[in-house]
């Protein structure tokens, strides 16, 4: 009668051991999924501020070939109306002199800045396109700051903690069949496999924490 | 009821042996027996289903991985291949407006010295002065080319053309080796994405193992060997799979 009683209070510990261990297991699927989750919401993250920062460089690429057009139009035209000017010639000069007042002008307007902005002016009458392709850049600092490969970074992140905590939920979950198995076993057995589902569970526990930590850690204190 | 259809066999057939007389197989066969292997085969069987699960992740994580990847080299190409059509449009301008100019010029002192030769002075001055301002603006456009400023794709002598073959190639380059580096990641993509789906699958069938394990331990002993033996088959089927997908 004492053996049975023994065996049955043995039973009921068994049964909340698996209550236990089945809703730490959830709590790990959860928290495996949510960390796969976050690895998909930084990656879209990514993936969206890719897509806004190459717009904005394509916007800006087509703006200063633009304005590079228009300046080289000036620097033409100009060469002409000098040579015009350099002729001698009484009529050529006057056409240059109306040229200058009412043609250069208009092209000029739509060369600016990068006709009339001595920083760009280079040695050889042509434009620094470079240092203009980066002030265009620099009038939208927020999207210039847009960093598609930190948010892939911590997507590569959270996708590994997802690897480790997956081990730990296997973990979990093996802990879970060793218990069972010794609910429904003979009472031969029933000790030796709750002794192997406890250590299993609570390394399983510690590795998931561990992990958890780790990765907090390297992402710097981000859930 | 087993008592009665006894009866009915005995009543049919005469007085039933002593049970001493019975096929001592059936007398003694324990109705727990395999049963060890059969959790023995259940603990093989988690195993090697956390195993494929954790390949499943990774696999998985790793097709993601490439999928992303593949977009965002979709993004940079198409950004570089617009980039390229502004710089070419621009660059090729550029060229036409020297040949026009250049042309022109050379039109223009044709004419001059035709002119000239009839006599016509004053013609002749203003052809000359359209000559000049032609070849001023097409000396002007030229510093602008990378035709001529950049020595990679400048002309080798004052009668070679500019090296615009060379041009084509290097300005394609960049948008090439971004392009071959989305192919690369949409094919790493195709290969994990069907890793995972035919990880899905192996869990699929070890899940069947477990059903096949657990009707085992529910049935006699005769049976249960027979449907250890179908887990066992099916736990072989997964095994093959998973090391065909590993090496594949």
């Amino acid at each position: 009668m004492d053996e049975k009683a023994k065996s049955n209070r043995l039973e009921l510990l068994i049964a909340l051991l698996i209550a236990i261990v089945s809703l730490t297991t959830a709590l790990a699927a959860w928290r495996t999924n949510a960390v796969g989750s976050k690895a998909g919401d930084a990656t879209r993250l990514g993936l969206i501020e890719a897509v806004k920062k190459q717009a904005t460089t394509n916007e800006d690429w087509r703006r200063l070939y633009e304005q590079a057009g228009y300046a080289q139009s000036y620097a033409v035209t100009l060469a002409g109306v000098e040579a015009m000017e350099a002729s001698g010639d009484p009529v050529a000069a006057a056409q240059a002199v109306n040229l200058r007042d009412f043609l250069l002008k208009g092209i000029i307007q739509l060369a600016e800045p990068l006709a009339t902005d001595p920083k760009y002016q280079l040695d050889n009458g042509t434009y620094d396109l470079e240092q203009y392709f980066y002030d265009i850049q620099a009038e939208a600092p927020d999207l210039l700051a847009l960093d598609p490969q930190a948010s892939f970074k911590l997507a590569e992140k959270y996708s590994s903690e997802q690897r480790w905590l997956m081990l730990g939920t296997v973990l979990l979950a093996l802990s879970l069949f060793w218990l069972a198995l010794s609910e429904v076993g003979g009472s031969r057995l029933r000790l030796g496999t709750l002794g192997i589902g406890v250590v299993i569970y609570l390394f399983g526990l510690a590795w998931f924490f561990f992990v958890e930590v780790l990765f907090i850690f390297l992402r710097g204190g981000a859930l | 009821m087993s008592e009665t259809s006894i009866d009915q066999v005995e009543q049919a057939s005469g007085p039933m042996p002593p049970p001493a007389a019975q096929a001592p197989s059936k007398v003694l066969l324990n109705p727990e027996r395999w049963k060890a292997m059969i959790i023995i085969l259940t603990m093989i069987n988690t195993i090697l289903v956390a195993t494929v699960a954790g390949l499943q992740t990774d696999a998985n994580i790793r097709a993601n991985d490439a999928n992303r990847d593949s977009q965002y080299y979709a993004v940079l190409t198409s950004g570089e291949l617009h980039r390229i059509g502004l710089q070419n449009n621009y660059d090729m301008n550029t060229f036409a407006r020297i040949l026009d100019n250049t042309q022109r010029s050379l039109v223009m002192g044709f004419t001059s010295l035709e002119l000239l030769q009839k006599g016509d002075e004053a013609g002749a001055a203003l052809s000359t002065l359209q000559e000049r301002v032609a070849r001023a603006q097409a000396d002007a456009a030229t510093t602008f080319s990378i035709f001529y400023q950049d020595p990679r794709y400048a002309p080798k002598s004052s009668d070679a053309q500019p090296e615009l073959q060379k041009y084509l190639d290097d300005s394609n380059a960049n948008a090439l080796a971004l392009l071959a580096s989305q192919n690369a990641a949409s094919d790493a993509y195709k290969i994990w994405s069907g890793k995972s789906d035919s990880y899905v699958a192996v869990l699929t069938i070890l899940a069947i193992a477990f059903f096949l394990f657990g009707i085992a331990q529910s049935v006699n002993p005769r049976l249960r060997l027979l449907f250890a033996g179908f887990g066992i088959a099916v736990i072989v089927l997964g095994v093959g799979w998973t090391l065909a997908i590993l090496i594949s």
